[in-house]
């Protein structure tokens, strides 16, 4: 599977912490690969990842890779922002829901006006400093 | 037994910008704003400090220089208390728990009279930086945050989605502004009491699409203390009150976005406390004469008024289009003004929202009396209504 990487030249306007265990996600995010955890024991997918299941509190969770395809559930142009993020104004955020049964939130990057219900696909953003995950409904 | 709940008297500044900026020579405490309300509010109702057995504070904003505010009141008022003296924390829900803990301890049996009261003092933070603190508040910071979300981005996808869901337009959310601006303006205690029409609505700059200035909140400063009594002490002081009778609380485990795809603008928590608070009460929502909505932003009203019941699923735009929420209609509701113009100073607006019910049941309203006012409900949350804390009161 794998997600587009793409690179931008700035750091992050505010970076995310990493844990001993969440480094897993954001090292492979890094590479274009997108993964959440699993629960062995109940089977669910959680996002974002946890050690735990947030279900059945089982520990036995797996790391797996999502196909980062969904549809757009809903989205933002945000015109009025955090002072870290003015340098970006206007930009999209959304909100995903995943093939896998997973809802998730992000920014949308792309060139159209977002549409509902209508495909879209994850990326990398690779920053200087890490990347973020983000959605697309570009070439789908 | 748990003993009846009242509210005998309600103290509060008109919501505004009271606080200076830091490099100010001459500064506004806090201190002094909030002893005054406390003084007016227990003149309002008829009893004297000796009375007061507890105190339940909404915690502060992170700005004022003095911390643990909650007892050195105690010691600016000279209150001693023998029930509690703390403060309680939980976003836009935190006026909301500071009336629920202070009426736990009036029902409890530990006060005969408990104050709940809070200032929230932010306005002279610059809007940026002030945002740079609240979007923690709101979602994941590792997760969410660092991709700019802020407590309003995720309103506007609920506007954004009930549209597409529910074909309402952007004229019939946007009423609700209109209509709460004409509350507002029957309101002494408002922030925005210029009336407003729907084309100054739509002649605003964008902020979170589709939401403009006028459907977001304002920035505001607000001081409370509302005073809450068991029903023999409300009976002596003599005076119309209010009794406590029904109460719903209900978080539905996800904090900002349910990581399961639901109908995220069908806002669980409220029907759910909702349903609580009726059944508590012995009511259903055609009982209400009037509702004190916790809503930032108008579409949030829109899909509470639904969740509480008191418009159809879908229907919550359209009913406030066609002044069904508007005083003299059929279900009043905001007639403070709500956040978007009473104004929202949000770690005290839960508490001013029983500021109004206290007008209203007690029939002190004025040119804003809801007609025969008997029973009125009020809502606070936190996250995107992932929780909910319900109350409803009877005039006594």
């Amino acid at each position: 599977m794998g997600i587009e990487i793409i690179t931008l030249a700035k750091p992050r306007p505010y970076p995310p912490r990493q844990s001993e265990f969440t480094q897993t996600f954001w090292q492979s995010l890094a590479q274009g690969q997108l993964l959440t955890t699993r629960c062995g024991d109940c089977g669910k997918y959680t996002f974002p990842p946890k050690p735990i299941c947030p279900y059945c509190w089982g520990e036995h969770v797996t790391w797996c890779e999502l196909s980062g395809r969904g549809v757009l559930y809903s989205y933002t142009t945000v015109h009025a922002a955090p002072e870290v993020f003015a340098a970006d104004v206007p930009y999209d955020l959304g909100i995903i829901d995943l093939d896998e049964g997973l809802r998730v939130a992000t920014g949308i990057t792309g060139t159209g006006t977002p549409k509902l219900d209508a495909p879209a696909r994850a990326v990398a953003l690779v920053y200087t400093d890490g990347p973020l995950l983000a959605f697309t409904q570009d070439d789908i | 037994m748990s003993k009846t709940v009242c509210i005998i008297g309600a103290g509060a500044l008109p919501v505004g910008k009271y606080q200076r900026p830091r490099d100010a020579a001459i500064q506004v405490l806090e201190r002094e704003l909030l002893a005054g309300v406390v003084i007016a509010a227990l003149d309002d109702a008829g009893v004297g400090k000796e009375d007061v057995g507890s105190l339940v504070f909404g915690i502060e904003r992170d700005y004022p220089k003095q911390r643990y505010f909650a007892t050195f009141m105690a010691n600016y008022l000279r209150l001693a208390a023998t029930g509690t003296v703390m403060e309680v924390v939980g976003n836009g829900m935190t006026g909301g728990l500071a009336f629920d803990k202070a009426a736990d301890e009036i029902a409890l049996g530990r006060a005969k009279v408990a104050l709940a009261l809070g200032i929230n003092m932010e306005s002279a933070i610059p809007t940026g930086e002030h945002l740079n603190n609240s979007m923690r508040h709101t979602g994941d910071v590792d997760f969410h945050t660092p991709s700019g979300f802020m407590p309003i981005s995720w309103y506007a996808m609920d506007a954004m989605r009930y549209m597409h869901d529910h074909g309402a337009t952007r004229a019939e959310i946007a009423a609700v502004a209109v209509k709460n601006r004409f509350h507002a303006s029957l309101n002494p205690l408002a922030q925005y009491r210029k009336r407003i029409t729907l084309e100054d609505v739509f002649a605003q700059r964008l902020i979170v699409e589709p939401l403009g200035l006028f459907e977001v909140p304002g920035r505001a400063d607000g001081a409370v203390c509302i005073v809450l009594a068991d029903e023999d002490t409300a009976k002596a002081t003599g005076q119309p009150y209010l009794r406590l009778r029904g109460r719903g609380f209900y978080h539905e485990g996800a904090h900002q976005i349910s990581e399961v795809p639901n109908d995220m603008t069908e806002f669980i928590a409220a029907q759910t406390a909702a349903r609580t608070a009726y059944s508590e009460a012995g009511i259903t929502a055609d009982d209400l004469d009037l509702a004190e909505i916790y809503a930032p932003c108008t579409i949030v009203e829109v899909l509470v008024s639904e969740a509480l019941g008191l418009a159809p699923r879908g229907g919550g735009a359209r009913a406030a289009h066609d002044g069904e929420t508007t005083l003299g209609g059929r279900i009043p509701i905001c007639t403070s003004g709500g956040c978007l113009s009473r104004g929202h100073p949000p770690f005290v607006t839960g508490l001013y929202n029983f500021v109004e019910l206290a007008e209203q049941l007690r029939h002190r309203a004025g040119d804003r009396q809801v007609a025969n006012a008997r029973l009125g409900l009020s809502v606070s949350e936190l996250g995107n209504y992932n929780a909910a804390l319900v109350h409803i009161l009877e005039a006594a």
